[in-house]
Formats: C-alpha cells, structure tokens, sequence
C-alpha cells in the first residue's frame, strides 16, 4: 500500500457491533484488499487495489459492512 | 513449500463470465473430464459481473433480430475487419445462452429478462442497424449462479491462484503454472487443452485521477492472456485498436449510455447541444467526442432531465443497483442529480484493449481455436469483435466443448519443466532484499502507455514508448520488490502490461493507415486507406529468435454483403500559426560559459554549507 496508512483513509466501513467477524467479505472480495485484524474485523489491508465494487457490502449477511464513500481521487 | 502437481484434461485460465462457461460446458460435454479452473479471486465474485451486469449488448432473439443482423452491426463496427463466421455464430447461439442463465439461476422469462407481450424477449434498438439487438437484464447475482454451477458440476476451483507461466512442448499445450496469491501455493498443472479467459487489458493506460484501480474494466485483468498466448506463439490481432473509453467521468464506471440511450438519452455536449446522432459505442463516436473537446466543447453530458420521472427513478434502480453500485454514491458526494441536464459527466479515459468492447485479442475462428494446438480461447481477451457478454458466453460454451473433446482424443502432455527454478525466478521480486515498488512501476509503465499512444497516435511518440519499454524491461522489471504473495502477482502483471504495450504499439506502427475513427487515428496516415481493407494486423512471436514480428493476412471472404463501414471522416486539421517573430541569429561560442569552464573546470561548484550549530 502506498502513500498514508491511517485508519481513516479506508472507505469500507465496519459496524462493530454488528460484525460477528464471519470473514464472508475478505473471502467474497474479488480483488483481496480485505483482511481480518488481530480483534476479527475486516480492514483495508490491501486498500489501493480496492475497485470501490460493493461485493463486500453485498455479501455481508448481517449488514455491517458500509461503502461509505468512494476512493479519494476518484471522489 | 512443497509444489503440488495436478493432472487435468482442460485447464480454464480465469473464472469469469467465459471461463465459468467453459467449465460447465466441458463437464456437459465429458463430465469424466478433469476440469480445473484457476482465478485470480474468487469466481462468486471475480471479474467483470462480479457484482451483476445490467444487460446483453448484443443478441438475436426470435421476433427481434436474426444472426445476420448481429453480421450487419458487426461488419460495420469492424470496418471489414470480421470473421463474418464468428459474428454469425454469436448471433446465433444468444438465444441458447439466455436459456442456459434462466436455468442457472432459476429464474423465469420475464424476471431475468423481460419479454414482450408475445412472450418474446423485449428488445431495444442500440446497434447500428434497424433491428433491436440489445436486450436488458436484472442479473446482480448471475455470477453466484455460474460459480454455483461449476462447483456443482464437480470442477476442480482454484481460487485466487493466477496461472504466470503456459506450457508448450512441438506446438501443442503441454501445461501450466499457477501460484496463490495468499499463501504461495504453486501448482504444475499438466494437460492437453487450455483455454484463456482471463479477460482484456483492463489495467492498460492510467485514469487521469491517477487511481491505479480505478478504470473501467475489472482491475484484476491485467492482460496476462494476451501475454501468455504471445509467449506460447500464438497469432494475436487488432491490438492497433484500441479501446478508447468514453466514461462517467472519474468514477470510471460506465458512462450508463447503454442503460439510458435505448429509454431515450443521449450524450450532449457543454453547450447543451447533442452532438452525434449515436450513442453505440464504436471508433466513430469516440472520434465525435474527441473533436468536441478538441474544439473547445467539452465537457460532455449524458441528458436524461428530459425522461419522464417513473423512467428516471427505473433508471437510477438499474444504474445503482448493479455493476457498479457506488455510482449513486459518488453522484451523491459530487451533488448531481438525474433531473438536472448536465449531472453526467462523461470523459475519455484510460485506453484498454479489449475484444468485448474492441476488437484486439488472441486470433481464434468460430470453434476457439488458437493458431496453438491445444490452447483455445474466449471473452474479451479473444479477438471477436463486440462481442460484449454476450460473446463471453457464447464462446466461453464453445471453447468448453471444443476442449473437452480436443482433450479426449489428444495424448497425455510430457511436462518438462525445472519447477525449482521457474519458482525461484517468479518469487524473485519477494526475494530479493530491497528494489523498485511495484505500484509505482506499474504506475510508470501506464502512465507511459497513456501519454504516448492515446490515440490519435504520434509516430515520433510511438518510436519513443518503444524506447520506454526496452527501459523498462532492462532497468525495472529486474528490480521490483514486493512485500508478500498478494502483491507478487503485481510483477506479473507488470510484464503482461508491458508486453501488451509492446504489441499494441508495433501494431499501431505496422498498419499505415486510420480505421476505427479514433481508436486508430494515426496522425501520419489520416484517413483509411483500402489496401489495407481486408486486412489483420497479426502480432506473434517467433519462437526461434524470441522476436516480436509483424505481418499482415487477409481477413476471411465475406459470405454476407453489408456496408462494411459507419459514415464519417477524419477531421482535417489546418492550423494556420502565421509567420510568427524570428530573432537574430546568437553567438553559439558564448564567451562567458567558455570563461565558465576555463575557471571552474567542470566540477559542478559547492557553493552551498551548511552551518553547523555552535
């Protein structure tokens, strides 16, 4: 990942209490931006290769999973 | 780690619309075949209708349209350059296809795709012919179906593991090699028969946004087909035209023009002025949008404020609710509404090859069939030209059969490879203690390909990419570093965008002409020119000398009798600058530099300290 790390860049957005950390959207995303931090949430770890495709928000069962907005440059 | 070694009949290089195809119609064909499937993601998700796809650009269904319509647009849109039997044969197996996801999916005619009062598959008018070609879909979740499918059907799925390396042994496919992006896994898969899907060049020039994911195509598609089949020896064609996109600007996703101009949009341009009579997305058009620009109209709108409100609200269902759903978001953050004239920015993009959308790919004739023995291919990295989704499948089914079959009779393949070193030589750039990063070589080779052969095309420009890309593959290919598996895919995927620029700009020399209106206006030869009617352009390897080579073959005889181009010219550019002021000639021996280089010698002089603090 280039550029900043901070949390606050990353636009796919993780409702805590909803998330059971089930891993459906890091094994559903089409370009593996998505992985399980040290607590069971997904994060961005790969968030420069994310194609902004929803699958993440569409396959989480439990709708914990926001695409709160579009990558920065494109917005 | 140890490599694990597989033996299959057919190996399917990608798991999207055309692969799954394959797949399933190879196990239809012989279920006793051993079909492996390999992506780059997950195929529930992966690929271009990873998250559904809102229609099928092109079909002839009962009522509507027959293959030789789908021959007419076809050969207009190709400007003579058509296997006329391809183009008869998509058209001819789209009505099998609709049936097939109807039975996939299990969904009823209707609910998939609409039908008319007659029970006939409803058609809408998008082509350049007067029959109605394009059909709609509400498919958000066809692509789970196909996955379902092939799952069911008892192929073997290797999810997130790209193949990097074909096999070939005497001209006949031997194999492949393929590694997991998360945990290093390799793979030898031996087999007689393999079909490339592995889709376009989608990550080809870079997005003005400067976003390396964000494009148009599905940024997993890297061109890796294209390369392997060059590698293998195999004739690609049409990589002169390219794809030069006209796109919901910055948001890359579809400028929605096949969604919105069959209910009745169309594209306007900054004075509110609709300025091409078409909205089919071909050469002619892309060129009328150039000019626009060029002359001092630009931005470009698409215009739906004038649509009824039931129409806009069904509209903005199907635009946010499949593809690309973010869509309604970003049109959101940037306060733009439907209603009003201007709310759809469209832009030219990234360029891309792409057989779906253009016309450039692997040379194949109507059964999938590659100039390899044994390899076959389909989808957008197959040259059919527009084939859209539809191609996809229609193809992806054949190349299924014919490989299934091709398998049962073809002898076991002898693989022999030095798997130790290949494996050492692939995980180099993981290896290797420190070097280049691979975004940013990936972000130089592409943003090369974008200000050097965005058409129109410069000769001087081409020469120089030339150039670029022989540095590039002697100074930064050997020197990318990468961090873990999931990111060394990207220095494969760097050479493959470099191969394809390669071939993309020795073909754009060779062919000493302008077709295609802007996806090969050629700046030195600016109009079409006939000797090259009826012509390839045809890249391939010699496999002896390791060279690229480039010739020319006569395209197959026409057995229908359309117009074989769009009406349009190439713009004349007349640039009058006047004589402008010339002053008097200098005196190149200057002095001063000469008394320059007599004192200080040509040490560059230190002239900055800096003070340390007492």
């Amino acid at each position: 990942m280039s550029g900043c790390d901070c949390k606050k860049y990353e636009w796919v957005k993780v409702d805590k209490s909803k998330c059971d950390g089930c891993g459906n959207c890091v094994e559903f995303c089409p370009r593996d931006v998505l992985r399980l931090d040290n607590q069971g949430f997904p994060y961005m770890a790969y968030r420069d290769d994310c194609w902004y495709c929803d699958v993440c928000k569409f396959m989480c069962q439990l709708d914990a999973i926001e695409l709160e907005t579009v990558p920065y440059l494109i917005r | 780690m140890a490599i694990r070694r597989i033996e299959a009949d057919v190996v399917v290089l990608g798991g999207g619309s055309a692969g799954t195809f394959a797949a399933i119609k190879a196990k239809n064909a012989n279920p006793k075949a051993r079909v492996v499937v390999l992506d780059k993601g997950p195929i529930e998700t992966s690929g271009a209708i990873g998250r559904g796809m809102d229609a099928l650009n092109i079909v002839s269904v009962p009522g509507y349209g027959t293959p030789e319509d789908v021959v007419e647009a076809l050969t207009k849109v190709s400007e003579g350059i058509l296997d006329q039997d391809l183009a008869y044969t998509l058209g001819q197996g789209t009505y099998g296809v609709i049936k097939d996801l109807e039975d996939y999916t299990g969904r009823e005619p209707g609910d998939l795709f609409p039908v008319d009062e007659n029970g006939n598959y409803k058609c809408n008018y998008l082509h350049p012919t007067n029959k109605p070609l394009y059909l709609a879909m509400d498919g958000e979740d066809i692509k789970r179906a196909l996955a379902r499918e092939v799952r069911k059907l008892g192929c073997t799925v290797l999810d997130r593991t790209p193949v990097v390396r074909l096999f070939t042994e005497d001209g006949k496919v031997t194999g492949v090699f393929a590694f997991n992006i998360r945990t290093g896994q390799h793979y030898l898969i031996s087999a007689p028969a393999v079909i490339i899907t592995s889709g376009c060049v989608g990550k080809f020039g870079m997005p003005r946004d400067g976003y390396l994911s964000g494009i148009y195509e599905f940024p997993g598609n890297t061109g890796e087909g294209f390369s392997l089949a060059y590698h293998a020896g195999a004739e690609l064609v049409n990589m002169e035209c390219f794809q030069t996109n006209l796109l919901m600007k910055d948001f890359n996703g579809p400028a929605c023009g096949y969604v919105v101009i069959p209910r009745g949009g169309y594209g306007i341009n900054a004075l509110g002025e609709k300025y091409w009579s078409h909205g089919y997305w071909s050469g002619d058009m892309f060129l009328a949008v150039w000019k626009e620009f060029m002359e001092g109209r630009g931005p470009v709108y698409l215009k739906l404020d004038h649509l009824p409100e039931e129409t806009i609200q069904g509209l903005e269902k199907i635009l946010w609710g499949t593809e690309r759903t973010v869509r309604g978001q970003f049109h959101k953050q940037r306060n733009e509404n439907y209603r009003c004239w201007d709310s759809v920015e469209q832009g030219m993009e990234e360029i891309t090859l792409c057989s779906g959308h253009s016309m450039s790919g692997i040379f194949v004739n109507k059964n999938t069939e590659t100039t390899v023995k044994g390899l076959f291919a389909a989808g957008d990295c197959a040259a059919v030209p527009q084939q859209y989704l539809p191609g996809a499948f229609v193809f992806g089914g054949i190349a299924g059969r014919a490989a299934a079959e091709y398998a049962a009779t073809a002898k076991a393949p002898k693989l022999k490879v030095d798997v130790d070193n290949l494996w050492k030589e692939i995980r180099a750039p993981l290896d290797r203690p420190d070097g280049l990063p691979v975004d940013q070589v990936e972000t130089k080779i592409r943003t090369k390909i974008s200000q050097y052969i965005t058409p129109p095309k410069s000769d001087p420009l081409m020469q120089k990419m030339l150039w670029w890309i022989e540095r590039m593959r002697r100074e930064d290919v050997p020197n990318i570093k990468v961090r873990d598996y999931h990111d060394m895919i990207k220095a494969t995927e760097v050479q493959s965008i470099i191969d394809c620029a390669e071939m993309a700009t020795k073909a754009s020399l060779f062919r000493t002409e302008s077709r295609w209106g802007l996806s090969h206006y050629r700046l030195a030869y600016p109009a079409r020119d006939p000797k090259w009617d009826g012509k390839y352009c045809v890249v391939k390897k010699n496999l002896d000398t390791n060279e690229m080579e480039l010739s020319s073959k006569d395209v197959q005889k026409y057995k229908w009798d359309y117009p074989n181009r769009l009406e349009y010219d190439y713009p004349e550019m007349k640039h009058d600058l006047g004589k402008g002021f010339t002053h008097p000639p200098n005196d190149f021996n200057d002095p001063w530099i000469v008394e320059k280089v007599d004192r200080e010698g040509m040490d560059i002089p230190k002239r900055m300290f800096v003070k340390k603090e007492d």
